[in-house]
């Protein structure tokens, strides 16, 4: 049996996955994964489109029995357990809610299957019904609810067999933009309540952003940089997770020398900016700085570390405004500085281009 | 409202014209048919002088009518253990079938289908050589086992058709709750491919009920078939029961055509 806290629910397990490898025939989809998530962690598995992330949840789920590697579960490997035994809830990108069965069929159907009593399921049901708030439509159809509704059955089926782990593939692809912040939170409240140790695939970093206590980027199968939020949009390891997260300006440059603040790189647009790295380079070495356009600024005069550009449009998104603007050597760069009310385009035609108070460049070695 | 233009209405007359047609085709013979059935006169003539259940009597006398009786009985029993069994049989391998992506699997369905494309007369024929050589006289079994290989292909078609439009995620989600194949089976599968297996039966059933062909080689003067009984009475006396009962299998098909719809779109109102 699992450790059952005072609630009654189990405590959450880790989830530790172990030189996962997986190739279908061809090249590899899943290359020597190795993901620790923590009791209780929500890590999401970001990526582009046929990087693996889809691959990587169902051999965890059971669904494709991986090439190599080890999955465990708690201290117990699970690899040789059918998806049927592994006690791993999974809400399906479409859901898959059986369509001829009423709500509360849906979500009776894991206790069902496990020939628990009459009783012990209607409860369950009531309970689950409560948690995500679908009472009054206990007796409808999949098809007469809403996208919402239904993904909100499909996580009280998930849930109603009290898993140890939860795997979500792609929640909110088929939601649209406002409900899918409701049910962003509602998820996360859930992984909390039910203690859960939860992995979601999603290619949409926002997402990943608001709801992950861990980022895992994945890349051509392998997992490209681990960490936090903050840790993968502030630091990126990689030139490929710089551009895969947010955006950011990419300036051509040779390293001068190691400073004690950092490297002195003599940009492409005849400034040097010194720019601080845990990664060593030579002197002389061709670089990519790269920028977040939050964290430049235009300034009407020149000076130390600025660069003449030229303004070609100026968009007004939201509380910012962004400048899409051009230095002398041809290099597009886009800058975004907060909007002055009433403000909608810039000023001048050129400007000088600088980076930000607080600005953190990355260092990366041109490839 | 927009206005309908000049090729619109040319359109949806031609359309019109045609479908009147095609109805006219398939219907007015039915009419004729079953107008002729009610008839007092001796003679299949339409149309008839006048109106009378005649001829529904006679069919219906246990006397004189006896042959008949038996040839229908034959054949709704021959059609029945025949769908039965053929359902049985083609719901299994269109199951195997969809299980494996092999090119063997596609061979596979390839044959089990064949009986739809293999002229029946060469296989009735084929079917009396093969089983005299095997000493096996004519029977009902023997039929049974004939007409199975001719109307299985229906069921096998239809239930692939609708094994194929299951979602391989809804069985995944069974697994995933803890249920075994077999639960995942009998209570997602089954439901919701069960119009199409009954849409199968159904034409498996209706096509032993008319099928000529097997039952011409493989039946003999004790195990009449109901459609080479109406041959024989149609060559030999102009029997006016032929009318009645091509009318009366008309009427069997249309109420087993509606309770098939009711149950079938009851079950597709629950899956869709
Ligand atoms: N059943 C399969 N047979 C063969 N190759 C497959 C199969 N499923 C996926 N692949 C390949 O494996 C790789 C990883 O696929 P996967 O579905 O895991 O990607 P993904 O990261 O989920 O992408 P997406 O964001 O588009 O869903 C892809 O190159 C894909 O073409
Ligand atoms: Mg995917």
């Amino acid at each position: 049996m699992l450790p059952r806290s005072e609630t009654g629910l189990a405590t959450a397990q880790p989830l530790t996955l172990d030189g996962i490898t997986h190739s279908y025939g061809g090249g590899l989809a899943v290359d020597n994964v190795t993901l620790e998530v923590k009791g209780g962690e929500f890590v999401a598995l970001l990526g582009p489109s046929g990087c693996g992330k889809t691959t990587l949840l169902r051999i965890v789920a059971g669904f494709i029995e991986q090439g190599n590697g080890k999955i465990i579960i708690g201290d117990r490997p699970i690899d040789t357990l059918p998806p049927s035994k592994r006690e791993i809830g999974i809400v399906f990108q479409n859901y898959a809610l059986f369509p001829h069965m009423t709500v509360t069929q849906n979500i009776a159907y894991g206790l069902a299957a496990r020939g628990e009593s009459r009783k012990l399921q209607e409860e369950r049901v009531a309970e689950m019904l409560a948690i995500v708030q679908l009472e009054t439509l206990a007796d409808r159809k999949p098809r007469q609810l809403s996208g919402g509704q239904q993904q909100r059955v499909a996580l009280a089926r998930a849930l109603a067999i009290r898993p140890r782990i939860l795997l979500l593939d792609e929640p909110f692809a088929a939601l649209d933009k406002n409900l899918r912040l409701d049910m962003q939170i509602e998820i996360k409240r859930l992984q909390r309540q039910f203690a859960l140790t939860a992995i979601m695939v999603t290619h949409d970093q926002d997402e990943a952003m608001a709801i992950a206590d861990r980022i895992a980027v994945m890349s051509q199968g392998r997992i490209e940089q681990l960490g936090t939020p903050v840790q993968i949009y502030d630091e990126p390891a990689s030139l490929f997770v710089n551009g895969f997260i947010g955006s950011s300006n990419l300036l051509a440059g040779t390293v001068e020398a190691a400073t004690a603040e950092g490297y002195r790189v003599a940009l492409s647009t005849s400034t040097s900016w010194t720019v601080p790295s845990r990664q060593n380079f030579a002197p002389g070495a061709p670089v990519l700085v790269s920028v977040r356009p939050e964290q430049m600024t235009l300034a009407d005069e020149a000076g130390e570390g600025r660069f003449p550009v030229s303004l070609k449009l100026s968009l007004p998104i939201g509380g910012e405004l962004i400048h899409d603007v051009t230095a002398p050597d041809g290099t597009s760069l886009k800058v975004a500085v907060p909007r002055r009310p009433g403000v909608a385009s810039s000023r001048a035609e050129t400007a000088f281009c600088a980076l930000a108070d607080h600005a953190r460049p990355s260092l990366f070695a041109k490839p | 409202m927009q206005r309908s233009t000049l090729s619109d209405v040319t359109y949806n007359w031609i359309v019109g014209l045609l479908a009147g047609l095609g109805i006219l085709i398939l219907v007015a013979p039915v009419i004729i048919v079953i107008a002729t059935s009610f008839t007092t006169s001796q003679t299949l003539r339409f149309p008839p002088p006048d109106l009378s259940l005649r001829w529904y009597r006679e069919l219906f006398d246990p006397v004189r009518s006896a042959p008949i009786h038996t040839a229908a009985w034959n054949s709704v029993w021959v059609a029945f253990v025949a769908t039965v069994v053929g359902a049985v049989l083609s719901v299994l391998a269109a199951l195997a079938i969809t299980r494996v992506s092999r090119p063997s699997a596609r061979l596979l369905e390839a044959s089990f289908l064949s009986p739809l494309i293999l002229p029946s007369l060469s296989y009735g024929l084929a079917a009396l050589m093969f089983f005299s050589v095997l000493g096996i006289r004519p029977s009902l079994n023997l039929l049974i086992a004939g007409h199975l290989v001719v109307i299985a292909p229906f069921v096998f078609r239809t239930t692939l058709a609708s094994l194929t439009q299951l979602d391989p995620a809804l069985l995944e989600a069974s697994a995933n709750l803890g249920a075994s194949r077999f639960y995942g089976f009998r209570r997602i599968t089954l439901p919701l491919i069960a119009p199409g297996i009954a849409a199968g039966c159904f034409l498996a059933f209706i096509s032993s009920m008319d099928n000529v062909p097997v039952s011409l080689f493989l039946s003999n003067a004790r195990t009449g078939m109901l459609p080479i009984r109406m041959w024989g009475m149609m060559e030999s006396t102009l029997d006016v029961r032929i009318a009645a009962i091509a009318g009366v299998l008309i009427l069997a098909t249309l109420l087993l055509m509606i309770v098939m719809d009711r149950l079938t779109g009851l079950t597709k109102r629950m899956s869709a």
